[in-house]
């Protein structure tokens, strides 16, 4: 294969900008898959992907283009996620590729995630196309966009490919500039092997499969090869590419993108970011050490089922074959038993692994109180990280508890500016500068990430009618006077409901929660009493009264089945309830701490 | 058909005709069109044959027959004559049998109870439902509280030495007040046998689908049981099941059959039959019903084996309805290796919502209120 007929390439966006759509167009314009037999958007691939309109994981797919100069070329299009929770892997992707395709919104101009994508494929020193989609929208604009994408990219909006890849309108000429503007990769064949992981996946029968992009050398079946960060080697069993099945091929070369499996059990084998190189003959020096995916949220997972333990630990162990940005550690709770604690990329990322645990290793799980991780400075000088309320020393032995801080931007139509600051207020934010960008600002503040990691996207999109977007990253901890709140069943209280909060909210949060909680707390034999309570002050009460009656009045001989299989259905609902103490708690009560 | 494990069985025979339909009720009813009590009849002779011609028939005895609806009392006494002539004609039926039948009391009249009474029927349960003539119309009943006494004083004078009565609390617009007149009422005329049913509103039936105004709220209705309770206690009867209350030797036998998981045959549209280890139940709809045997087949419609652990979980809810309780050890098995749902059995004994003495465990009054939250674990 000749490295100037490959080309390695992205496509990135805003959610919703047409990225999905716009790869969809390429293969069928490149016969990649017959149109007719397209499910919509075949790229994500997961349920949970198509279900939600997001992609979680990338996905790689290699189109044959024959070109206007009559050559046919390899290009290799690295989908990445579309999120926010995500960036980390989007970076990942970007690493394989030379040149990405930034999609604008003709109709919404360039948001919150158009910026980061931009930001992050630059920084990989790649070749950006901007393509400027949906023209066929009533309210595409097209020229201000084009404005937006020189004054805000400082790219040249001029060059910007106009399209709808709805209606495949300029598409072709998509192709044409990938061929003719993103470089070619280089690299030589002959030299040791050098290929970056830059995703992998578990496949029950083949074990791992791991994407990779060589940059010198080739892979063969057979070959043994060498994984250069923990010194493992094994035999590669195939190589092959995605189009859009996994198809084998006989070799992989230097420039080309594809996948490897080698027998290989565990995902943590072959982590993202690793290098592989031929045992017999390694090459000189791996890539540069990519950063592990940092988890922002940690929550405990528990099965509802005590003797589900076990099937938990395999299911998260399995799970992070495919998913290795999470984490996972056992703890205990007193009120749940025996758990993991997990981090989580976010909240997004937390429920698609709530989800898929539950659909696909039929587990019923609770999810306490999500936390960030705190810096505590101890009355004896010692820095301790806690990242789970129930851990906390007591309040005599805290000199300074430190939490994470995000800077982040917000887009948004100049009329919903008023609404955005009162959230922002409610959610401890300070406002760091405002830009306005014709009928749009762009404002940056800086937020504690305890508030903006549970709702603060949803609510910011439902205040702005959707047409807010956002980004955040991580920046620095600060001191703050913070608490934490319990929740009390019946006078004991409940570590798994715990939860660190700025004091000046405490009471507020406490009210709202126990509210919830008596709403959520089915009625029981007996009274149950759920108080709020700070140390030992309680700040909110409230009482779910003992059940009254709970018979059914007639059962005779037509209505015992009947009535055997409404109290199994029941039985089932009761599955989902956790007993803590003597008090059956369901699912939910544990997430309305989140809601309230 | 699977064949019957014990030597005694009862036999449901559903009516499925109604004058009207109430709005409380959902179970299965058929409007009284020209000729359909005629096809219907012809299709119970006929069922009641086939059921006869089974190879076992001959070895089972009948101990009960319960003929509930609809409305039984709609057939005419010389018709309930012909259907029981044709189930001694088959089967072998105990001497002592019970034999009930389910009256509203618009329906009857001296003269037809004395029939029946010469058909075999030494049970009578009438379906009083409520004493108060604002609320009756709305329940949709086509009696008034006269006409039941009068009912239940022609089944005396008809010679019924086993009379049942049907009433309802929970009900629209009743308050505590209007309900202990009710009951002590009802309990001054000394029935046999009393029903006390607290309102469900099913969803199959017209309540349970359009809603009702008026229903008073859970303590009322508490309180509603509670009252019955007492006044029952007072004056003799013995709450021996959830709803049901009765003078010593006077528990209805055929619905103990039901309590106690044992097995009953079936007859009629839409009746159920517990045979062996199967629970099965006829053809609803009562056209199709009769043009199933009319094809001279069984109108069985549908059938379910049960698995042990169900029916060792039917035995519990079932026999717990009722104040002999189950056998301790029925009750040991199922908790055997389950803690949870033995700490949880703990607590209603704590609370004093169930009781044990010698070898049997029982709910006690207060734990049938709330009974449904015990029988969802013990399934």
């Amino acid at each position: 294969m000749v490295l100037g007929r490959i080309r390695n390439f992205s496509i990135v966006a805003h959610i919703d900008h047409g990225k999905s759509t716009l790869a969809d167009r390429l293969l069928a314009l490149t016969g990649t898959m017959d149109a007719k037999k397209a499910v919509d958007q075949v790229l994500d691939s997961m349920d949970l992907e198509r279900e939600r309109g997001i992609t979680i994981k990338a996905h790689t797919v290699r189109l044959l283009y024959r070109a206007r100069d009559g050559q046919e070329y390899t290009l290799n299009l690295i989908d990445t996620p579309g999120h926010v929770d995500f960036s980390y892997e989007v970076s990942r992707a970007l690493a394989a590729c030379e040149g990405a395709v930034l999609i604008v919104d003709a109709a919404q101009g360039i948001e919150a995630q158009t910026l980061a994508n931009f930001y992050l494929a630059s920084d990989a020193n790649l070749t950006i196309i901007p393509v400027i989609n949906k023209i066929d929208l009533p309210a595409a604009d097209v020229e201000e966009t084009r404005t937006q994408i020189t004054e805000t990219l400082e790219l040249d909006g001029g060059d910007a490919l106009a399209i709808s890849a709805k209606h495949g309108t300029g598409v072709p000429e998509v192709l044409e500039a990938i061929v003719a503007r993103i470089p070619p990769p280089e690299g030589d064949p002959d030299a040791p092997l050098k290929a970056l992981v830059f995703d992998s996946f578990y496949d029950s029968y083949q074990g791992v499969v791991v994407y990779v992009r060589l940059t010198d050398g080739r892979v063969r079946p057979g070959m043994r090869i060498l994984l250069m960060s923990n010194g493992r080697a094994c035999e590669v069993q195939q190589v092959g590419v995605f189009s859009p099945d996994m198809r084998p091929v006989e070799e992989l070369s230097a420039g080309q993108v594809g996948y490897i499996t080698a027998s290989m059990k565990r995902v943590a084998d072959a982590k993202v970011g690793e290098t592989i190189t031929e045992a017999a003959r390694p090459t000189a020096a791996a890539f540069p050490g990519y950063r592990d995916a940092k988890p922002m949220v940690f929550a405990g997972l528990y099965s509802i089922d005590d003797t589900d333990y076990e099937a938990l630990r395999d299911a998260l162990e399995k799970l992070r074959l495919n998913d290795p940005a999470f984490t996972y550690e056992p703890e205990t709770s007193l009120a749940l038993g025996y758990g993991f604690r997990c981090g989580f990329l976010g909240m997004l990322h937390m429920e698609i692994v709530q989800e898929r645990l539950e659909r696909e290793f039929n587990l019923s799980l609770i999810v306490t109180a999500p936390s960030v991780q705190y810096k505590i400075l101890t009355t004896a000088g010692e820095i301790i990280d806690i990242d789970n309320p129930s851990k906390l020393p007591p309040p005599d032995r805290i000199e300074q508890m430190d939490e994470p801080y995000v800077t982040s931007s917000v887009f948004v139509p100049t009329e919903f500016m008023t609404a955005i600051y009162k959230l922002a207020q409610e959610k401890r934010g300070e406002h760091r500068s405002l830009e306005y960008q014709g009928k749009r600002v762009h404002i940056k503040f800086d937020f504690p990430l305890a508030e903006i990691v549970v709702d603060f996207y949803d609510r910011l999109k439902s205040i702005s009618k959707g047409y807010a977007s956002f980004d955040y990253e991580l920046s620095e901890f600060r001191p703050s006077d913070l608490v934490k709140l319990d929740i009390l069943l019946n006078g004991d209280p409940v570590d798994a409901l715990s939860i660190i909060v700025h004091r000046d909210k405490a009471y507020e949060k406490g009210k709202a929660l126990v509210e919830k909680l008596r709403k959520v707390i089915p009625r029981q034999l007996f009274e149950v009493a759920i108080q709020a309570a700070i140390g030992s002050r309680v700040i909110a009460r409230e009482t779910v009264k003992a059940m009254g009656k709970n018979v059914t009045a007639k059962c005779y001989g037509g209505d015992i089945t009947r009535k055997r299989k409404l109290l199994e259905r029941q039985k089932e609902g009761k599955k989902r309830m956790k007993q803590v103490g003597k008090v059956e708690v369901p699912q939910e009560a544990f997430l309305s701490v989140l809601k309230s | 058909m699977t064949v019957p494990e014990a030597a005694e069985v009862g036999w449901y025979v559903h009516v499925p005709f109604c004058a009207k339909r109430c709005g409380y009720c959902s179970f299965n009813t058929a409007p009284l069109e020209d000729g359909a009590m005629a096809r219907y009849l012809d299709a119970l002779h006929r069922e009641i044959d086939l059921l006869g011609a089974l190879a076992w028939a001959p070895r089972v005895r009948l101990a009960t027959v319960f003929f509930g609806g609809g409305t039984p009392s709609l057939l005419a006494d010389d018709d309930m004559a012909a259907v029981l002539d044709g189930i001694r004609a088959r089967f072998d039926v105990a001497p002592d049998a019970e034999i009930t039948v389910e009256c509203n009391p618009e329906s009857v009249t001296r003269e037809k109870l004395e029939g029946y009474r010469g058909a075999g029927v030494n049970r009578l349960s009438l379906g009083v439902q409520s004493l108060d003539d604002a609320i009756l119309p709305r329940l949709g009943r086509l009696h008034d509280a006269r006409g039941a006494r009068a009912a239940f004083d022609a089944a005396r004078e008809a010679g019924c030495a086993n009379l049942s009565v049907d009433v309802m609390y929970g009900l629209p617009g009743l308050d505590l007040d209007g309900w202990a007149r009710a009951v002590d009422a009802v309990l001054d005329w000394r029935p046999d046998h009393l029903s006390a049913y607290g309102l469900t509103l099913d969803a199959g039936s017209l309540w349970g689908a359009a809603g009702v105004e008026g229903i008073p709220a859970e303590q009322v209705q508490i309180d509603q049981y509670w009252r019955l309770a007492r006044a029952a206690a007072t004056r003799g009867l013995e709450h021996y099941e959830i709803s049901n209350y009765a003078r010593p030797g006077f528990r209805s036998r055929h619905n103990q059959i039901y309590w106690r998981a044992a097995e009953y045959l079936a007859a009629g549209p839409g009746a159920c039959g517990f045979v062996g280890s199967t629970r099965y139940a006829n053809v609803k709809a009562t056209p199709r019903y009769c043009e199933t045997l009319a094809a001279g087949a069984l109108p069985i419609d549908s059938s379910e084996q049960l698995s042990s652990r169900q029916k060792l979980g039917e035995r519990l809810i079932l026999g717990l309805r009722t104040a002999d309780g189950v056998p301790a050890s029925w009750l040991e098995t199922r908790l055997d290796g389950d803690e949870r749902l033995r700490r949880r059995v703990d607590t209603w004994r704590a609370q004093a919502l169930l009781a044990g003495a010698d070898d049997r465990v029982r709910l006690t009054e207060a734990g049938f209120l709330l009974s449904d939250a015990l029988f969802v674990d013990l399934l």
